[in-house]
């Protein structure tokens, strides 16, 4: 319990550091995203840490072409909801895949992605390290 | 529990408009009195709706403004913040208020006012409903919360991009015969295929417009309706809620609150999809109407798009969803939306929907949801 990664804030210091800590709870196994004080399973509270692979396949994806004030000179932009190998979902930016290549479906690694003046949670195509 | 009734529905045009969301609320709020035959000094309470207040117009403490605008600054009043679908949740306040025996009559609505900024600034005060930390950062948008939706629907049905269109062209035509709505012109499939790129898959004219306005309706104990003209009863006001996150959300082809709102909304009805005569549905983007029919029990899951393209959901079709043009072509004043679908159902129901009437319509369904698919209203309604 310790060691699992409780705010927002641990695990997005992690992901900029190229590493996604996930939590595991104790009792009945259920893997999430932290942080949360309960297990949406089982109501228990015996979370231990999870590293994930950082691999999954696209379980969605949009590309933005109207941004919102702040992200005005990115767009056009690709996020993606991605289902990792260990069951949980992370969404991200995804880069360095063509924006017509995109799919549901496609193998993907996170990796952490400079969006302005911070780091986001990112994925690019599968075959390279984060 | 005592029953509710709604006797008195007031709406603005919709669209731009050069006064505060306060004075559009109280303009919706003197015809809904003026519609239930009731002084504005009957008024009892006042639940109220606004979201982006704070940002468009510095103004927060919305509820007292508006009461005092009205002229009844006396009554209780609180403002409810859940996104798009503020003043329903407003009106479920309202009516088990009234329902536990605490107030008699009620006044519920809302108002918004965005078409004073720009819309780069529009759009990144709507994206303040997903979340701060996980999904701001990444420049996500509205309408690129429901393209992932999009997206998971077509891959996983096979709905196509053309169906979607279908609704657009529906509420549009639906539009046209509605003197309130932002939209009175037909489009054509065309027109929405080829309009420009919003958030892939979905395109300009499978967004609702950002829309300045203001709605009320008049909620009413049992014993205050038997005096009315022609009281519509509430059968049932449902909500529910699905985690804030994007990335908790384990099927993004569809929205759960909205099954689970409109399973208590139907239990507490004792009614069934198969009773509703006419909708008004949460169309902040064509893709949200195909999954709220879906939702909602009209359609079977991955059929909504069929639907659509079928004609199932058109004015003389089985199920008529939004004849008063939807958020898409009526306009979408963000606080003001849910009091305004009640307002059309208990017009539908009254049968004074003029050239939009939905023929012998006994019972209506409101549906209204709020920021990434994470809160759900559903409200029914019947005639005597």
């Amino acid at each position: 319990m310790s060691d699992a990664p409780t705010t927002i804030h641990g695990f997005l210091e992690g992901a900029r550091a190229g590493r996604l800590t996930a939590i595991r709870c104790g009792k009945c196994s259920a893997v999430a995203i932290p942080p949360k004080q309960y297990c949406p399973e089982c109501g228990q509270r015996a979370w231990e840490p999870l590293v994930l692979s950082g691999k999954g396949t696209i379980a969605s994806f949009t590309v933005i072409r109207v941004a919102p004030r702040g992200h005005a000179g990115e767009a056009p932009y690709a996020i993606a909801a991605v289902q990792l190998e260990e069951g949980v979902s992370l969404l991200g930016r995804v880069v360095d895949v063509p924006l017509d290549s995109l799919a549901v479906g496609l193998p993907v690694r996170f990796r952490p992605v400079r969006s302005r003046d911070q780091t986001v949670v990112g994925f690019g195509p599968a075959g390279t390290p984060a | 529990m005592r029953r509710v009734a709604v006797i008195g529905v007031g709406v603005t045009k919709f669209g731009k408009h050069e006064r505060t969301s306060g004075e559009l609320f109280a303009e919706a709020a003197a015809d809904a009195l003026a519609d239930a035959e009731l002084p504005v000094s009957a008024v009892q309470a006042l639940y109220y709706g606004n979201v982006v207040g704070g940002e468009t117009e510095k103004q927060l403490h919305t509820g007292p403004q508006a009461a005092s605008l009205l002229g009844i600054p006396t009554v209780p009043t609180t403002r409810f913040e859940t996104a798009c679908a503020s003043s329903h949740a407003a009106f479920r306040h309202a009516v088990m208020e009234i329902a536990a025996g605490i107030s008699d009559v009620v006044l519920v609505g809302g108002a918004e006012r965005v078409l004073s900024v720009p819309t780069d600034e529009s759009t990144e005060y709507f994206a303040y409903a997903s979340d701060a930390a996980w999904e701001q950062p990444l420049g996500l948008t509205f309408p690129g919360v429901f393209a992932l939706v999009a997206r998971a629907h077509m891959a996983k049905y096979g709905t196509t991009e053309a169906q979607m269109a279908a609704v657009a062209v529906k509420n549009h035509r639906h539009g046209t015969l509605n003197p309130k709505a932002q939209f009175r012109k037909e489009i054509t499939l065309e027109t929405v295929l080829g309009s420009a790129r919003v958030a892939d898959p979905l395109k300009l004219y499978d967004c609702c417009p950002f829309s300045d306005g203001g709605a009320a309706v008049v909620v009413v104990s049992e014993e205050v309706a038997r005096r009315a003209r022609r009281p519509i009863w509430v059968l049932a006001a449902a909500a529910s809620s699905d985690s804030m996150l994007i990335h908790d959300k384990r099927d993004l082809s569809r929205v759960p609150a909205t099954e689970r709102a409109a399973a208590a909304a139907y239990r507490q009805a004792s009614l069934g999809p198969q009773d509703v005569d006419v909708v008004e549905l949460h169309d902040c983007f064509t893709i949200a109407e195909i999954v709220a029919t879906e939702g909602l029990g009209l359609f079977e899951p991955g059929t909504g798009g069929i639907a659509a393209e079928k004609g199932w959901t058109s004015l003389g079709g089985r199920t008529p969803v939004n004849p008063s043009g939807g958020l898409k072509a009526k306009g979408h004043p963000i606080g003001a939306t849910g009091a305004a679908q009640i307002a059309e159902i208990v017009t539908q129901l009254r049968g004074e929907a003029g050239p939009r009437q939905v023929e012998g319509a006994r019972v209506g369904l409101t549906h209204t949801l709020g920021g990434n698919t994470a809160t759900v209203l559903v409200s029914l309604f019947g005639r005597e």
